[in-house]
């Protein structure tokens, strides 16, 4: 930069504010939240220690909402309104999974973590219905 | 916008005191891509912080961003009193607030490797507060050099 340029520099930027989305978007960082509250409940279930049981109910949650801010994401940043054409569903779809989050999270019976992996399951047919594999994950996914 | 209101300023004035505006910043670099195609990423502009209130619609301004606080530049599309489609119904604007929208579509500025553009219709009406200057010229590129035209925009 030359010594006129440096001179001319503005010294304080403005931003023509735009998100900045990384575009790396994959149903999986869910599923594998979902597998842990499955794995935590499970656990729960055959242990019959009161502390064990305790810390499992604490973790449960905290995976819990992480399952639910990876589907919230999915949600609002990679699908756009020209997907529900391929999936018409969507909406309901999303709602109904992270309402069964906050079932899960009230639960210890293992049926209705199994229904969230299902559901977790229909969000990942979608993501590839709408061709999220191909375009949202570098070079695209690894196989 | 459905009022016939001639686009001339309105509203209050800033309490900010003259002397504190005139510290600037008289230039800024701009990053981003959601006021193209008038406003590249990267071109530096001249700003008038002296301005007083809400410049009328279509003029470009430099003001804080409400959520977060960033130095941010948008083009007023509705100001103080004016009425924005807003959902399925009408916002009227208060008397000290504007509505400051990005030039470039959604489609554009995805286009530019950007994300969504952020304005009004994510963090709302903006206050008087937090105006900090008026954009009105752009001093580089020198291709590019010139005034910063007004432009007609939707207020939605």
């Amino acid at each position: 930069m030359s010594r006129l340029t440096r001179w001319l520099a503005p010294s304080t930027t403005a931003r023509a504010h735009c998100d900045l989305p990384c575009g790396v978007y994959d149903p999986e960082q869910a599923r594998i939240e979902a597998e842990s509250v499955y794995r935590i409940i499970d656990k729960y279930n055959a242990s019959s220690d009161d502390v064990y049981r305790t810390r499992a109910i604490a973790i449960k949650e905290k995976q819990a909402e992480l399952v639910k801010h990876h589907l919230d994401v999915l949600w609002h940043d990679y699908f756009k309104p020209e997907h529900l054409e391929k999936v018409p569903n969507l909406h309901e779809l999303f709602w109904s999974a992270t309402k069964q989050v906050s079932k899960v999270k009230a639960s210890t019976d293992i049926a209705d973590a199994k229904k969230l992996l299902e559901l977790i399951d229909e969000v990942d047919a979608a993501w590839k219905a709408t061709g999220g594999e191909e375009k949202t994950r570098v070079a695209g996914r690894p196989s | 916008m459905t009022d016939r209101r001639p686009r001339r300023p309105a509203g209050p004035r800033r309490s900010t005191p003259l002397r504190e505006r005139l510290r600037g910043p008289w230039r800024i670099a701009v990053a981003e891509a959601s006021m193209r195609p008038a406003i590249e990423d990267g071109d530096w502009l001249l700003i008038d912080p002296s301005v007083d209130r809400w410049p009328r619609r279509g003029s470009i301004v430099v003001f804080r961003e409400p959520e977060g606080d960033a130095l941010a530049v948008k083009r007023v599309a509705a100001g103080p009193g004016d009425r924005v489609p807003f959902a399925d119904g009408f916002l009227e604007l208060a008397e000290d607030e504007a509505w400051l929208l990005s030039d470039a579509s959604p489609e554009e500025t995805v286009a530019a490797g950007f994300g969504e553009p952020v304005d009004s219709r994510r963090y709302g009406p903006v206050p008087l507060e937090l105006l900090v200057g008026r954009a009105w010229f752009r001093y580089a590129p020198i291709r590019r050099m010139g005034r910063l035209g007004e432009r007609r925009t939707r207020a939605s």
